[in-house]
Parts: structure tokens; C-alpha cells; sequence
């Protein structure tokens, strides 16, 4: 997504070009409608402008344009109006930025020459300046997005980590009781204890994953990006969940190829993703089943496949399954520990480091899930 | 009966250590801030010391741990630099900040995750007392 300062160059040095102007400028109007700001400026108005914001009433040529329709200056020495117009500039147009019936600001075009422009020119103009407003609400609403998104991030991490710390705590008391360190335990004592712990250990696994999602949102997370060594993170994760899967009886096998393969991104999170991946093809495949890890090069990309025999997912529940929280009904059926927040955690992290994540599944058939990331050469 | 000092700013977190402890006949010495615990690390010469990482502020765990471990021939805490340390840490898993002696990055001999096993940590514990002897 463009950042609004990108489009605002590209917007101007757009409008200079395409009307064969000596120079351009687009000012913004500020939240009380009543001041503009210098939004970007090229040729001979660019530096010639300050960032202050000034009162639409300075500005003759801004306010007609803003109450409706194009001004032209054909001379600015013969015109009044003509105050804002660059010193070697004679002709100028202005025209209003208007989006969704919301004034947006102005768009100039200055001619170093009298009646530089003409009404087909005046016309482009009136197009471009619809184009850019579009353009300007669009960058503006990503920008809040974003903004949006990195306090919610910030938000999930502070209160997470002050949830972790009364809830590990209550789980070391519960875990000492449990193993008899309190005194002996009756069933009955047990059986609640057992209980308790349970909820416990979901609440830390909740916890634990808000606050991955919330880190692998983070801004900051970027500056430690760096090389990957893809195999042994793929292998890392096959060689955690080997354990559980023998326990459970099922086959869980990799195919590995790709030495020294490189993707750009953290080592921690690309871990992540391929053990969310492994653990859940072992969670929902039940005892006899098989998941197999494949990974293979093709071109710029590698893709990895992680594909079991497992539950599967319903038709209608492929479309929210990267949903924060959302869980599959058969999944919440199979296992009532999980969070909903896993696969989530994947695919942000996966986005990160430009890859796709695609899943093909059918009910009570298995699951494949495909990551697909562009490897890092180090010669670019 | 070795002595146990427990660094440790939580209230519960110490009833939740205690319950092993005292179950396996450790006496206990408790602290609940950076500052008592070097003061009663040189008082009372504990074979032990269970430390959180996370006290007070974020730091304050390593700190300690930097103070008794110093290489410094005039600190103050020279007397406790061999006591093995066992540093409790909620972030071992979370980040990829590397413990242990040999790594160089923090001068502790072992950790324990949180939330505790009890009998992790006893292990432990036995593994160090036992190294240390």
C-alpha cells in the first residue's frame, strides 16, 4: 500500500507532465475544513511553498475552486486571485479534490507562459483531481489502518504479558499440588485439581499465542529479520512434534530436499509457522494416520506441504480458518484446547516474509496446507 | 540440610517453590528484592540460589546474577561467586535470549521455565548441589 507522501509526489509530477505545466502543487485541507497544508509540489513550486498550514482565505484561487468549479488564471499579473501563483508563473489552474462528496483539498497546475492551459487541459485536470482524491482517501484510510493495527498489537502485548505472569504462577501452585507436594490428595481432590490445571494450562496457551500474534505484528519485529536457513526450520519443527505423534500412533514423516536454502525473515518465526503447521496436522489426524512434510524449489519460490489424513475441514469453514479465534467445528469437537489463534499466527507471519499460505481439505479425508515464500539469494 | 535462597519478588511464586522445597527438606532463605537477595547471598552463604529473572523491573534478575558472578577480586559479593544459580524465567520460550555459564551471555548454571514443574526444578537443583560438592 502507497504511502500518502508517495502518492502526493506521484500525483503532482503527474499533473506537471500530463499537462505540459512548469510546475504543480496539491494542498490538503485540515480537519476544520478551514486551513490548507502543502501536500506536495513540483517544478517551479516545488521549495516555494512553506509546510505551515494557511487560512483558506489567503488562498482566493483555493477557495473558488473548493466551492465548485475550475479557476482558471490565464495572466496571473492581470489577476487578483493570483496571490499563491509561483514568481516565473503566469498560468495557472486550480481545481477542488473531492472525494465521496468530501472536499479533500486542491490540485494546481502552473504555465510559465499566459494561457498556458486550455479548457481540454482544464478538463485532464478535473480528471486527475478526481483520480487523486480517490487516491488520497485510500492512503489515508490505510495509513489508520495501520495505525490501528499497531496500537491493537502494542495493546495485546502489554496486557498479555502482565495475564502470563499470575497465570504461570498459578500453575506452578496447582502443578505442586497435583504432584503431592501439598499433601496427599484425595480422588475427589485430584480430579478437581486435574481440572483446574487444565484450564489453566488453556489460558497459558491463549496467552502464549495473543502474544505471538501481537509480536509478529509488531512494527519493530522487522529489524531482526534477516537469513533463514529453511530445512532446519521445517525439520526443527517435525523433530518437536515426533514424540506425540508416535505416542498417538501417527506416521509423521518428511521429505526433505533444499540444503541450504535461504528465506528472508526470523528464524523464531519462521519455527512458528511450520510448528503450528505440524502440530495441528498431528492434532486432528487420528491414530493409523499419516503427515507427510515436502518441500520443493521451483524457481524463485520454495513451497512447502504439510499434508495429513486427518479430520479435515468443512467446505464452509475453509473461508474463515485464518480467522483470529475462529475454530473449525469438527476441530473444536476433536480438541477442546485449542485457541483459534494458531493459523492466524501463520498466516501474518507468513504475509511478512511475502509468502502465501493456500489450504485444499476435505471433511474426514485430510488436509494439505501449502506455504509458498521466495528464497534469498545474497547477491540479490 | 542445604540452603536454599529464593530471589523472588512474587508472594505466591515462593508458596508455589516452598511446596518441593520443604518436601525434599531444602531450608529455605527468601528475598523479595534484587537488593535483599545480594545481602542475604553474603549473610547467610546459601548452597543455592533460585532466582527470578524478572523481578521488579525487567532487568533486575541479571543484574543480580552480574553482581555475585563479577570477576571483580574486590567486590563485595567475591565470597558467593561460586554458588551455582538457577535462574526461573517466563521468557525462555517466548524469546531467543540464550542462558547458561558456558554461552557467555548470562552468568547463571541453569533455568527453569515458568509456569514450574516441581519436579523439574528439584532435578535440577540436585544436579547443581551435586556439582557443587
Amino acid at each position: 500500500m502507497e504511502k500518502l507522501e508517495q502518492v502526493l509526489d506521484r500525483l503532482v509530477a503527474g499533473v506537471q507532465t500530463a499537462l505540459r505545466g512548469d510546475g504543480a502543487a496539491v494542498r490538503l485541507l485540515n480537519g476544520d475544513g478551514r486551513h490548507l497544508v502543502l501536500g506536495a509540489a513540483s517544478g517551479l513550486a516545488a521549495g516555494r511553498e512553506g509546510t505551515e498550514r494557511v487560512p483558506l482565505e489567503g488562498c482566493p484561487l483555493d477557495e473558488e475552486a473548493l466551492a465548485g468549479a475550475p479557476v482558471v488564471v490565464v495572466d496571473a499579473r492581470d489577476d487578483k486571485r493570483a496571490a499563491c501563483v509561483p514568481e516565473q508563473c503566469r498560468a495557472a489552474v486550480c481545481v477542488s479534490l473531492v472525494h465521496s462528496g468530501e472536499p479533500v483539498g486542491t490540485l494546481h497546475v502552473y504555465g510559465k507562459k499566459p494561457g498556458s492551459f486550455d479548457e481540454d487541459d482544464v478538463a485532464s485536470l478535473v480528471a486527475l483531481g478526481d483520480l487523486g482524491a480517490a487516491a488520497i482517501a485510500s492512503a489515508r484510510a490505510a495509513n489508520a489502518r495501520e495505525k490501528l493495527e499497531a496500537s491493537k498489537a502494542h495493546f495485546v502485548r502489554v496486557t498479555t504479558h502482565e495475564l502470563r505472569s499470575p497465570v504461570t504462577v498459578a500453575q506452578s501452585l496447582v502443578r505442586g499440588v497435583l504432584k503431592g507436594y501439598a499433601g496427599e490428595l484425595s480422588e475427589k481432590q485430584m480430579d478437581v485439581f486435574t481440572r483446574v490445571a487444565g484450564r489453566l494450562d488453556h489460558l497459558e496457551n491463549l496467552v502464549n499465542d495473543l502474544l505471538s500474534l501481537a509480536a509478529g505484528r509488531a512494527p519493530e519485529l522487522a529489524e531482526k529479520e534477516g537469513p533463514v536457513m529453511l530445512r532446519a526450520s521445517v525439520g526443527r519443527a517435525v523433530l518437536l512434534f515426533q514424540p506425540r505423534a508416535d505416542d498417538k500412533g501417527v506416521s509423521l514423516r518428511q521429505e526433505t530436499c533444499c540444503e541450504g536454502l535461504v528465506i528472508w525473515g526470523t528464524e523464531e518465526g519462521l519455527d512458528s509457522v511450520f510448528s503450528n503447521l505440524v502440530s495441528n496436522a498431528v492434532k486432528y489426524t487420528p491414530s493409523g494416520g499419516r503427515v507427510l512434510v515436502t518441500m520443493r524449489a521451483t524457481g524463485d519460490e520454495v513451497v512447502v506441504q504439510v499434508a495429513d489424513t486427518g479430520i479435515g475441514i468443512p467446505a464452509e469453514a475453509i473461508p474463515h480458518l485464518f480467522e483470529e479465534f475462529y475454530r473449525a467445528p469438527n476441530a473444536k469437537a476433536a480438541d477442546e484446547a485449542g485457541t483459534g489463534l494458531g493459523l492466524a499466527i501463520v498466516r501474518d507471519l507468513v504475509e511478512r516474509y511475502s509468502g502465501t499460505i493456500d489450504v485444499d481439505s476435505e471433511e474426514g479425508k485430510g488436509s494439505t496446507f501449502t506455504v509458498t515464500l521466495p528464497i534469498y539469494r545474497f547477491d540479490g | 540440610m542445604p540452603k536454599i535462597l529464593v530471589i523472588e519478588d512474587d508472594a505466591d511464586m515462593v508458596a508455589a517453590l516452598r511446596m518441593p522445597l520443604e518436601a525434599n527438606g531444602y531450608e529455605i532463605v527468601a528475598a523479595a528484592t534484587g537488593e535483599e537477595g545480594l545481602k542475604k547471598a553474603k549473610e547467610s552463604k546459601p548452597d543455592l540460589i533460585i532466582l527470578d529473572v524478572m523481578m521488579e523491573t525487567a532487568t533486575a534478575g541479571f543484574q543480580v546474577s552480574l553482581e555475585l558472578r563479577s570477576r571483580d577480586p574486590k567486590s563485595e559479593y567475591a565470597d558467593c561467586r561460586d554458588i551455582p544459580i538457577l535462574m526461573l524465567t517466563a521468557i525462555h520460550t517466548t524469546t531467543s535470549l540464550r542462558f547458561g555459564p558456558d554461552e557467555a551471555y548470562l552468568p547463571v548454571d541453569d533455568f527453569v521455565d515458568k509456569p514450574i514443574d516441581p519436579d523439574v526444578l528439584v532435578e535440577k537443583m540436585e544436579r547443581l548441589l551435586e556439582r557443587s560438592k
